[in-house]
């Protein structure tokens, strides 16, 4: 049982809207220019539940994003709505009825929809409270009989887990250039294949980012050569997505190097947070729960036990990003070397967000990506890895999950991106969704709970007559 | 914004009485008129989650009086030419740009390019 939370409401809330606001809101407003659709597919189940609406229905998708579910089923009337302005102007694009607004206070009378989807969102609030909140405001605007399905990302992942709930996630422009989100944004793919195929490009030329990664080839890469360098990254890209869209894109979402922990900031949660790497029980349970159609893997970095994850690790099967880019595998695992200037004071340090890796990631949890896990494979790595992750602060109770966030060791000798943006997560356990709803959201009754590619799922339905 | 989603909008500034923040009232600068395909199926599911009074005073505010009734007429479900009218005014007529005004508290949403922007400050939440 957990001891009742102090009496500190207005100052949690508080920081929860800062945090939020830094590690969320601004680093999905940032980087939704650079956010393409191709990387993101409708989950199965989700276009199911969608598609056994009737005709007729009425149907919100609250934290819509791009608004790849507002197409699925053109029987009923969707209206998305999210934060986050620039990616629902990307829905707006394609004629999706959109508005901006918040989950926690949403601008809709109480109960006109016939069903809601919140998919990968209430893992961005930073409070059980606030968790519970947006699911009441959900559950405000569904009529009696409607349903809900809930989508949030788990702790426990295929053959790993995170090792603490609460997590930031950093993420950096420099795995996709602008110029290739840009040009697809704008339809003008056909233009831009057309150019790449009439650049004489050696792979071994290429490089992975304008500031960043060190590739076996140019040790010297500095920031200084970004302009060519991001070119020659878009042209890459552009190779790769003409051919392998789908990899190109599911990689991105791998290339996430490494995890940060943060405290949770809920008070509920403020005993000693250090977990240890456990297996997961009924492994088997979980691979045989996915939908075979992508596949999912998020590592997680153990502060303490690096040896026992890393051998977990395996650098993946016909989805690890390395094998579909003409690069080698060693341009793309130093993650320590890519974090090596982040601090994580208040993410001062975020400047530009990689707006399509951002949106690989905005479906990371939800959608099937191998995770570029951050460590390196060979032994250098691992030590890297080790040094890398230490905490700033004691755990106290009265710290701001962004005071005692993890930072950066600065160990490493590889030039820096710090240009990335780090987005908090509350992962969830198995039953905590569950749980939520049942002892706080009295007027929502579970129909069913699973396990989907690495997310918590839940519908329930809105009680009454 | 189309008419139909304006109808399921309310304000939520705090403090407001029951149903205070609905319906916003539209002020448009700008209203486009698109064809979308018919479904009657689709318009009579509908007719009964409508809030009647206040699409019709959208309608009007729009300059697009929709030649409804007060009421939907008891078999609304089988008159084409009534569908084809409530179609008409709740998914071919949008508002790009304008604002969307809480009756009670005055507060102002804007819309642009077609999105109602219906976040609230920290203060007003």
């Amino acid at each position: 049982m957990q001891p009742p939370p102090p009496p500190r409401g207005c100052r949690m809330e508080h920081e929860a809207t800062q945090l939020e606001k830094q590690h969320v809101h601004s680093v999905y407003e940032n980087t939704a220019a650079y956010f393409n659709d191709l990387q993101s597919k409708a989950w199965p189940r989700v276009r199911n539940f969608l598609l056994e609406q009737k005709p007729g229905s009425l149907v919100a998708d609250i934290g819509c994003g791009t608004g790849k579910y507002l197409s699925v089923n053109s029987q009923v009337y969707n209206l998305g709505c999210d934060y986050c302005r620039p990616l629902v102007e990307i829905a707006r694009k394609k004629d999706d009825e959109v508005l901006v607004c918040d989950n926690l206070n949403l601008p809709f009378r109480d109960q006109c929809f016939n069903a809601v989807i919140s998919i990968g969102v209430i893992h961005h609030f930073s409070t059980k409270q606030r968790r519970i909140k947006a699911i009441k405001e959900m559950a405000r605007v569904l009529i009696p009989g409607g349903q809900m399905m809930i989508y949030v990302w788990a702790m426990e992942q295929k053959n790993r887990r995170f090792e603490k709930q609460d997590v930031f996630v950093p993420w950096n422009k420099a795995l996709c250039s602008r110029h290739f989100s840009e040009s697809n944004q704008s339809g003008d793919k056909g233009e831009f294949v057309h150019a790449v195929k009439t650049q004489d490009i050696h792979p071994a030329q290429l490089v992975i980012s304008d500031c960043s990664y060190q590739t076996n080839l140019q040790p010297e890469t500095d920031s200084k050569h970004s302009p060519s360098m991001e070119h020659c990254l878009s042209r890459a890209c552009c190779m790769k997505i003409s051919e392998e869209e789908n990899r190109f894109y599911s990689a991105l979402g791998r290339s996430f190097r490494s995890w940060f922990f943060s405290r949770s900031l809920d008070e509920s949660a403020l005993r000693k947070q250090t977990d240890k790497m456990k297996p997961l029980k009924n492994e088997g349970e979980w691979a045989s729960s996915t939908v075979p159609i992508q596949h999912s893997r998020h590592c997680s970095l153990d502060l303490g036990h690096h040896g026992a994850l890393l051998k977990e690790q395996s650098l993946d099967d016909d989805d690890v990003f390395m094998e579909s880019l003409p690069l080698k595998k060693p341009q793309w695992s130093p993650a320590a070397d890519s974090l090596k200037d982040l601090s994580l004071n208040g993410g001062h340090q975020s400047v530009a967000q990689s707006k399509s890796e951002e949106a690989a990631f905005i479906n990371g949890p939800v959608e099937n990506r191998d995770c570029g896990c951050g460590c390196n494979k060979d032994g250098a790595g691992k030590s890297n890895t080790s040094k890398f992750f230490k905490r700033t602060s004691t755990t106290d109770s009265t710290d701001s999950a962004l005071d005692s966030a993890v930072s950066v060791g600065d160990q490493t000798d590889a030039t820096l991106d710090t240009k990335a943006f780090m987005r908090y997560y509350h992962v969830f356990r198995e039953g905590e969704l569950c749980s939520l709803v049942e002892e706080n959201v009295p007027e929502l009754q579970i129909l069913s709970s699973c396990y989907d590619h690495g997310n918590w799922c839940i519908i329930a339905e809105k009680r009454g007559t | 914004m189309k008419l139909l989603t304006h109808n399921l909008l309310s304000s939520h500034v705090r403090g407001l009485r029951p149903g205070g923040g609905f319906p916003l009232q539209i002020q448009a600068s700008e209203v486009r008129v698109r064809p979308v395909p018919f479904n009657a199926a689709f318009v009579a599911r509908l007719v009964p989650r409508l809030r009647w009074a206040a699409l019709l005073e959208a309608a009007e505010s729009l300059g697009h009086p929709s030649e409804l009734p007060p009421e939907p007429a008891a078999d609304y479900e089988g008159d084409e030419s009534f569908l084809r009218r409530v179609h008409h005014i709740l998914l071919e007529v949008e508002v790009l740009e304008g604002v969307l005004q809480c009756p009670d508290s005055g507060r102002r949403f804007p819309i642009s390019r077609g999105i109602p922007n219906m976040l609230l400050s920290e203060e007003e939440a």
